[in-house]
């Protein structure tokens, strides 16, 4: 018995995976444009953006908070970019959206880390606050961006498209932040045992801190890798995409409450939505089911998720006596 | 352990000054209540038409399908879960509702039964979209932030899909008038929805707050393992919750499509956060184990003050999102602060 | 003190109160390097207040404390730390989503020159080192989550080793492990020794202390009430030391006492890894204790019979019918009641008020219909509650029991239950954490609850008490039923030995 449910849990553990390969082999089935090369390429400069976006937010996630502000701030450091640095080179454009985005998280850090509020609530209200600045500043138009910003979008960088290189390079770093350096392995720490954390003297309210302004720097970037996608940005612009971010990691496996997940994982579920979304629309299915397909996909996911829970906690129950062999 | 004072000397040491009346004051669970009463005084001098009956009799249309909304959600936050799931319900009632009574094609157009049909079928549908919610969570031991979230996304997409089968816009219209007369009609003065949405917040207010059933509900969100030992069926309970809260969605659902006299899918696609925030803000946690139906009913009505007096002084709609952004987190901070202090007395 | 050695820690008159209560009287005890202490005591004798001054928890009163000849007076727990004392708690302070190594360094990792990166290659390489120290053979790459319970517990030890400890202060290490994890931390325990290191050992099962120490110090209510090196003590005249009162005066006199019919029975009960073919029966009026150590399944078996926790094979019969299959509310409908030993997370809702409390597990009594509740009813049994539990407060309705102490807060659990007039009680450690007098009133609760007729099965960790108030003692070990002793006075060391799994099974019949 022990041995099948080991089995049936290195299933589990590997669902979303096992769900993919199936997604690829039906949507290759159904259509052999899917598995072109140049589709392949296609689906990871869809996903960049929210690849980005959802990375940021596994780090908040790990410490088991939430930042529902990050379509705010996506839209805000946008609308900044648009009306006000017309002119500037991009670089320029990039830092300044990777400051404003990193000086937004430290607001909502603050709030929550200083007062105490519960971060679902201080971000659902900065959420608010941040469209409604960028709506002021825009006067609710939609504001397109010049040549410095489009030409990006068919740049490449040693051949690699540069939304493609853009979303690599956050990976990496944020790979190697959380697990080569004191402050990652400390995030996990905190977000798998806050009470632990504080015994064992962690800065707990700093790391915490520090994971929304990384959240919030994922936001200015995310957002400046989508405009050179799309090339304006309107009052609709990051509209809902905190779900999206939200979901790409749930799907990945990352943990809601806290110190389980990686951003390798919440990578793989923003490339798996896109995925689905661009085989269905190579398949030339009803652009009407793609949420419902997206949403059953990640519905799925979960409860999966939830199974290999209730399963592990069987395993793990505590013995007091060995267990005979029946 | 022996020297704990016993409680009733802690709650007598209030100050009898003017700062402990204050003090007093924000900690009453009336706060919202004299904030709103405080709110209108300080803003009457700019829009004078704040007292007029016209605008009152605006503000309180406008709070009936955000508050019986709410009323679901209170319910659900106090067993500590969240509903992301109710403007998609909505929207899902709305049009399915409306594809049975409509006049242009409805599957019992013209019927005397439609509208009751109607009526029937979308509380199946807010009642259902709660049954898989409330399955999902209990028995595959899913959190409710994500099936609710993931519901959200299959029905608010399933309902624009579905209108696609039954109209050629993007809405299904031409609802007939018996059924819109629910927005506009009235019985002696009152009118409908206020009626209908008032017997629902006092049945609710009463069903928490004076039944076994209620009991059970704030215990399960206090303490589920607590709650258990004590014989109180948890996963029953959560259930209940999400299903009052699809039941009470798809009230809105009629209101809205009412007052449209269309079934539309983007019904109420914007309320969801008023909808959290208006409860958090009237106080109710969203830890699980605390709420009232009564604050519920504050935060809304302030939360609608709010927006009809900005619309009132010509402000646009990015003043009202900074404006309602900022009081969410101001009276968020307020109530950490408040439990603060109520923890330390 | 015991050789001509300097002690390692001295610990001089320490004195402490809570509230106008002195916990410490004037407690002096010491620990020579490379030697064991073992630290015993009913619950409430003082040992984790001591403890929690020796950890900078709390501070002194009075008295003073030297480690390694040095004045020690440690303000926080990271004064104690940086002074090398470490703490192995029962509740282990692992993180199990880190590995080994990461869990060895969490506070302070190792980086690479100036870079923030973690130096991988030497926390690998003292890992591999302290792992060897404490001879345990696992990856320092595994994932604690992976380990068992005795694993994880020489993770901890290693960790206190990394961080160069002298003196490592041990508190009940062996409730959770298998025995022959026991053994292993054992030989671990010597080892540490043989490096030097001070340890005190703190246990309630007596066998272990005596054969990891050298030195016992008993103490008694806050006081010292002895210490001698362990060859001059008999188990006996330790268990003497801990007690040192008349059982008499604290436990009340029953008016009757058993007999009457069968009224609850378990019979084949078993569930692997938990409890292998568990029976027994109570009387109505009757007290049966039940005696066994920590993570002897106790608490798990009284679990089964109320439903919280599934079990594979056996019948349960209540009143002479079946149980099949409980859940919390069959069990409660068949009469049973269950108070649990967690207090503050099972058996309360702590921001809720006493009638809140009092009334949860009977509301269906106070409804009427379409289940509304019936709030002056809900007040005046709340007040009868609060009056025949003379409980320290009568303001029920505005009372959150988070503000009650204790033992009246054990007060308002029991009540709650007594509500239901219980033809079983189950009672896990009803006195776990609450002060004598409350003790008191709870055993004449107790007694007055059988006295009407109600059975009760009584767990607790003080076999005094088990003794004082059971008619019959079944004793527990590793899940199994392995001796039942019913004559008045009880063979207290029968039941110890057969509780903690050693000598004669079958005692005193």
């Amino acid at each position: 018995m022990k041995i099948g449910s080991r089995a049936l849990l290195l299933i589990l553990q590997n669902a979303p995976y096992i769900l993919f390969v199936v997604l690829l082999v039906v949507f290759g089935l159904m259509s052999d444009r899917f598995f072109a090369i140049a589709n392949f390429r296609n689906i990871i400069i869809q996903a960049a953006p929210i690849a980005i976006l959802a990375i940021g937010m596994t780090f908040v996630l790990l410490t088991a908070q939430i930042d529902l502000s990050v379509g705010g701030i996506m839209y805000l450091t946008a609308t900044v970019l648009a009306l006000y640095m017309t002119g500037a080179p991009w670089p320029v454009g990039l830092a300044a959206v990777i400051f404003m985005g990193g000086f937004i998280g430290a607001l909502n850090g603050v709030v929550v880390t200083r007062l105490g509020v519960a971060s679902f609530i201080v971000t659902l209200a900065t959420l608010f606050i941040l469209r409604g600045i960028a709506m002021y500043l825009s006067n609710t138009r939609t504001l397109m961006f010049g040549d410095e910003i489009l030409t990006l979008n068919r740049a490449t960088v040693l051949g690699i498209p540069s939304a493609i290189f853009a979303f690599l390079v956050v990976f990496a770093v944020a790979w190697v932040i959380l697990h080569q350096t004191p402050f990652g392995r400390q995030v996990y720490a905190v977000g798998g045992d806050p009470e632990a954390a504080r015994k064992a003297g962690l800065p707990v309210a700093r790391i915490v801190f520090f994971c929304f302004v990384i959240a919030g720097i994922c936001a200015g970037v995310g957002g400046f890798v989508s405009i050179t996608q799309i090339g304006a940005v309107g009052p609709k612009y990051g509209d809902q995409i905190e779900f999206s971010a939200i979901a790409a990691a749930v799907l990945g496996g990352v943990s809601l409450f806290g110190g389980r997940g990686s951003v390798a994982g919440t990578v793989f579920g923003a490339i798996l939505i896109k995925s689905v979304q661009n085989g269905l629309n190579i398949i030339n299915a009803d652009p009407y089911i793609y949420p419902l397909v997206t949403a059953a996909i990640i519905f799925l996911a979960v409860a999966i998720d939830g199974l290999r829970t209730r399963i592990i906690e069987r395993l793990e129950r505590r013995t007091i006596r060995p267990v005979s062999v029946e | 352990m022996t020297a704990v004072p016993p409680a009733h000397i802690a709650q007598s040491a209030i100050p009898r000054s003017g700062m402990g009346r204050l003090l007093k004051l924000v900690l009453s669970e009336y706060f919202i209540l004299v904030l709103c009463l405080l709110y209108v005084a300080g803003i009457y001098p700019f829009v004078p038409e704040i007292l007029t009956w016209g605008v009152w009799s605006n503000i309180l249309g406008d709070m009936m399908p955000l508050l019986v909304v709410a009323i679901g959600q209170t319910f659900v936050l106090i067993v500590a879960g969240i509903d992301l799931s109710i403007t998609a319900i909505i929207s899902m009632a709305a049009v399915v509702g409306a594809s049975v009574m409509t006049g242009t094609g409805g599957y019992l157009s013209g019927s005397a039964a439609a509208v009751p049909i109607a009526i029937l079928v979308m509380l199946l549908v807010g009642v259902g979209i709660g049954f898989i919610n409330g399955m999902s969570i209990v028995w595959l031991n899913m959190p409710s932030f994500i099936v609710t979230l993931a519901t959200r996304m299959f029905f608010a997409g399933a309902a624009i899909w579905f209108v696609t089968f039954h109209s050629t816009s993007s809405s299904i219209a031409d609802l007939p008038r018996s059924f819109s007369n629910f927005s506009t009609g009235s019985f002696s003065g009152i009118p409908y929805t206020v009626l209908v949405v008032g017997m629902i917040a006092v049945v609710a207010h009463v069903f928490l707050s004076r039944t076994r059933y209620g009991r059970w509900i704030y215990a399960v969100g206090a303490n589920p393992k607590a709650a258990r030992v004590s014989g109180i069926p948890v996963e029953r309970t959560i259930m209940m919750a999400f299903l009052i809260s699809g039941a009470c969605a798809s009230v809105a659902a009629m209101i809205y499509a009412a007052r449209m006299q269309t079934g539309s899918p983007i019904a109420g696609e914007n309320i969801l956060l008023d909808v959290i925030g208006a409860v958090v803000i009237g106080g109710t946690s969203l830890f699980g184990g605390k709420g009232k139906i009564i604050w519920t009913v504050f935060g809304v009505l302030f939360l609608v003050i709010l927006d009809t007096s900005m619309k009132l002084l010509g402000a646009s709609l990015f003043a009202i999102y900074i404006i309602k952004g900022s009081v969410i987190l101001l009276a968020a901070m307020m109530d950490t602060l408040r439990n603060r202090i109520l923890a330390e007395r | 003190m015991t050789g001509a050695s300097t002690p390692f820690l001295r610990v001089e008159g320490v004195r402490k109160s809570f509230f106008g209560v002195t916990v410490l009287h004037d407690v002096s005890f010491a620990v020579e390097a490379g030697k064991a202490l073992g630290l015993v005591g009913e619950n409430g004798s003082g040992k984790s207040t001591s403890m929690n001054i020796l950890g900078g928890v709390i501070q002194p009163e009075a008295g003073s404390m030297f480690l390694g000849g040095e004045a020690y007076a440690p303000a926080d727990p990271k004064q104690a730390a940086a002074a090398g004392v470490a703490f192995i708690h029962q509740e282990l302070n692992l993180f199990h989503n880190l590995t080994v190594e990461e869990n060895l360094f969490v506070d302070a990792f190792p980086r690479r020159g100036v870079l923030p990166l973690i130096d991988r290659r030497a926390i690998r390489a003292s890992t591999e080192e302290v792992l060897a120290e404490v001879d345990l053979q696992v990856k320092p790459s595994t994932l604690v989550a992976k380990l068992s319970q005795g694993e994880r517990q020489l993770v901890e030890i290693a960790k206190a080793v990394s961080r160069n400890a002298r003196l490592i202060i041990f508190d009940e290490p062996t409730t959770s492990l298998t025995r022959p994890e026991v053994e292993r931390l054992f030989a671990i325990i010597e080892r540490l020794k043989q490096r030097g290191i001070a340890i005190i050992y703190i246990s309630h099962a007596l066998e272990d202390v005596i054969s990891v120490c050298e030195t016992i110090t008993v103490l008694r209510d806050g006081h010292l009430a002895g210490t001698a090196p362990k060859d001059d003590l008999t188990l006996q005249q330790i268990i003497a030391m801990m007690v040192g009162r008349s059982i008499d005066t604290i436990y009340p006199q029953r008016l009757r006492s058993g007999g009457g019919d069968r009224i609850f029975s378990v019979s084949g009960l078993s569930q692997p890894g938990v409890a292998e073919n568990v029976s027994f029966d109570i009387r109505q009026g009757e007290i049966v204790g039940l005696s066994g150590l920590m993570g002897s399944g106790r608490s798990e078996l009284a679990r089964m019979i109320f439903g919280l926790d599934p079990f594979r094979r056996g019948v349960i019969t209540i009143n002479g019918k079946p149980l099949n299959d409980p859940t919390p509310r069959s069990a409660m409908d068949a009469g049973i009641a269950f108070l649990t030993e967690d207090r503050r997370g099972e058996g309360l809702l702590m921001d809720f008020t006493v009638s809140e409390n009092t009334v949860l597990a009977s509301l269906r009594s106070v409804a009427g219909a379409l289940g509304i509740l019936d709030k002056r009813a809900i007040s005046r049994v709340s007040l009868d509650m609060a009056s025949a539990m003379r409980l320290s407060t009568d303001r029920v309705d505005d009372t959150q029991v988070k503000h009650l102490s204790g033992g009246n807060q054990q007060k308002v659990v029991i009540g709650k239950w007594l509500r239901r007039q219980p033809v079983l009680f189950i009672l896990d450690e009803p006195t776990r954490g609450i002060d004598v007098g409350a003790k008191q009133e709870v055993y004449r609760i107790i007694n007055g609850l059988v006295e009407r007729g109600s059975a009760v099965l009584l767990i607790s960790s003080e076999i005094e008490e088990l003794m004082g108030l059971s008619d019959r003692i079944l004793a527990l070990s590793r899940g199994e039923m392995v001796g039942s002793f019913d004559s008045k006075p009880f063979d207290r060391e029968a039941i110890m030995a057969a509780a903690a799994g050693v000598g004669k099974l079958e005692a005193a019949e």
